[in-house]
């Protein structure tokens, strides 16, 4: 019995495995540049990028990620990806301060193709204008939205 | 059209032809939905400015940008490269080389008047690197039909399939795409040689490695190929296979008044900060060969240094005791914590060490000082 990639549980439940099209009640939200945001339950949000961002950037060789203590505001450039495909800037999908970064990206980079969900994750901030996540999709949203771009 | 581009490259050409006046005229021309321009300036942080600046504020979703650009020579790394492992500071410095960083992935490359930078400027969606190469491709293949050149995998340019003679770097940003590429037309290849190698021994880190491949110039094996030509032929290629009645011009990088804030975009370009402050973490950790010379006697010694956003974030100097006491090593090291990785800026903090401390220590400090500053590249 696998572990579900998105909320952990095992056994039969509402979730697909991996890059799936349903997300749980955490439920994440998305940037129109392919970044996600999940709110913990300690209040941080965890950022990373979209399956549909993985797949277009092709395999990741560097992930250029902020300091901790780095303060944001929404859609500030906040790294860069740099693929065998390009370097590709991220932009953070909320205001807040950088609170932890995915240090096994250094020596793994390829974690953000293998699971850009759960192990894959760039980094974690604080949420200073919770009303902001309002302006972001939610996953059905986002869903509509990458078919309107891949027509 | 193409006429007015016939002996008249821009950084040649000591007449200024600017037709347009400002920027909305230059490219939201709704008859043009292809542009070619030309940069009339030879330094590499203004043309690379110029490419951040289109990049951020020209629409890509109705046109295609083509930009035409070379440099005076210069030393270019990829976005999330290490200067001191990718090319010779301290020979660069000499020759009076710079060396930028772009915002574009990929490896180093060298540049010069002899190598024809070209960008493709397009939207996310129209964003084709194989297609933009066949305008390179299919050109030569014209005008000199007997060379035998080949896209890889990898997007370099092959000639002969062994040889490279052009290489491929790209940048996603928030609405649109770029795609640059070299073309090897008449580079200096000895200059190659000398200066893309590492500047200081014992470098460890996992910034993007360059791939060194052995390259030629097309004048090499088409010695009758003028500059104008394969400008001329790039163009054309470029309209032909993007179906596009493409107008040519010329531009300034610098001028503000047809691309306002251009010239912020390259003051951060040719910065510290940008070029060498954005280096990821790395560590050196070489030997350094000590001596002196009365009575003449040698010693070797340890260093070891972690090197966080160009500066040096811990150092350790391993000296034996019999050598230097322990308490110096230990200030030398302590000395450089924060300063830039740059061997005048540790000459300079080591100064003052040096100053305090006479007596018969005093020459084997300044050897040791002294190999440490040449360790630093």
């Amino acid at each position: 019995m696998v572990e579900c990639q998105l909320c952990y549980m095992y056994g039969y439940h509402m979730h697909q495995r991996l890059q799936s099209l349903l997300f749980c009640l955490t439920a994440l939200k998305f940037t129109d540049k392919h970044e996600w945001i999940r709110v913990e339950d300690n209040g941080t949000g965890t950022v990373g990028i979209s399956n549909f961002a993985q797949e277009a950037l092709g395999d990741v060789v560097y992930c250029g990620l902020p300091e901790v203590g780095t303060q944001l505001a929404q859609q500030d450039e906040f790294g860069a990806l740099e693929s065998v495909k390009a370097a590709s800037e991220l932009y953070s999908p909320l205001t807040g301060e950088v609170v932890e970064v995915n240090t096994l990206l250094a020596d793994n980079p390829g974690l953000v193709n293998k699971s850009c969900y759960k192990d894959g994750w760039l980094m974690k901030m604080t949420i200073a204008k919770p009303a902001e996540l309002d302006s972001l999709m939610d996953e059905a949203a986002y869903e509509r939205y990458i078919h309107s771009i891949e027509d | 059209m193409l006429s007015h581009l016939r002996g008249t490259f821009c950084v040649l050409s000591a007449g200024v032809q600017r037709a347009w006046s400002s920027s909305s005229c230059l490219f939201m021309d709704p008859s043009s939905p292809g542009l070619v321009l030309q940069s009339q300036s030879t330094d590499v942080f203004q043309n690379l400015a110029l490419e951040d600046w289109i990049d951020a504020h020209v629409d890509l979703q109705q046109r295609s940008i083509l930009l035409l650009w070379r440099n005076r020579p210069t030393v270019v790394i990829g976005r999330h490269q290490n200067p001191w492992a990718e090319c010779n500071l301290p020979a660069m410095r000499s020759a009076q080389v710079p060396v930028a960083r772009r915002r574009s992935g990929g490896g180093t490359v060298y540049h010069d008047l002899g190598n024809l930078n070209l960008t493709f400027f397009a939207s996310k969606k129209a964003y084709d690197r194989r297609r933009n190469l066949k305008v390179v491709t299919d050109a030569l293949r014209r005008v000199r039909p007997q060379l035998d050149i080949q896209a890889t995998d990898r997007l370099d340019i092959l000639l002969n399939g062994r040889y490279k003679i052009s290489g491929t770097a790209s940048r996603l940003s928030r609405k649109s795409s770029y795609h640059h590429c070299t073309l090897l037309h008449s580079a200096d290849r000895s200059a190659i040689a000398v200066l893309l190698r590492p500047s200081c021994p014992g470098i460890r880190s996992n910034a993007t490695p360059s791939i060194p491949s052995p390259v030629t110039n097309l004048t090499d094996h088409a010695p009758s190929l003028q500059w104008e030509e394969l400008l001329e032929a790039v163009v054309q290629q470029y309209s032909s296979e993007f179906g596009l009645t493409s107008s040519s011009q010329c531009v300034d990088p610098a001028d503000e008044a047809l691309f306002p804030g251009v010239g912020s975009m390259e003051a951060e370009l040719r910065g510290w900060q940008w070029t060498f402050g954005k280096t990821p973490k790395f560590s050196v950790e070489t030997q350094l060969e000590l001596r002196d010379e009365r009575p003449a006697a040698r010693c070797s010694a340890q260093l070891q240094l972690e090197v966080k956003n160009g500066r040096v974030e811990s150092c350790r100097v391993e000296v034996p005791a019999t050598w230097l006491p322990e308490r110096l090593s230990a200030s030398l090291a302590q000395a450089l914590l924060g300063e830039r990785f740059c061997p005048h800026r540790a000459a300079a903090a080591l100064s003052a060490l040096l100053r305090c401390e006479s007596g018969p220590l005093h020459s084997r400090l300044r050897n040791l000082c002294d190999v440490l500053v040449a360790a630093m590249g």
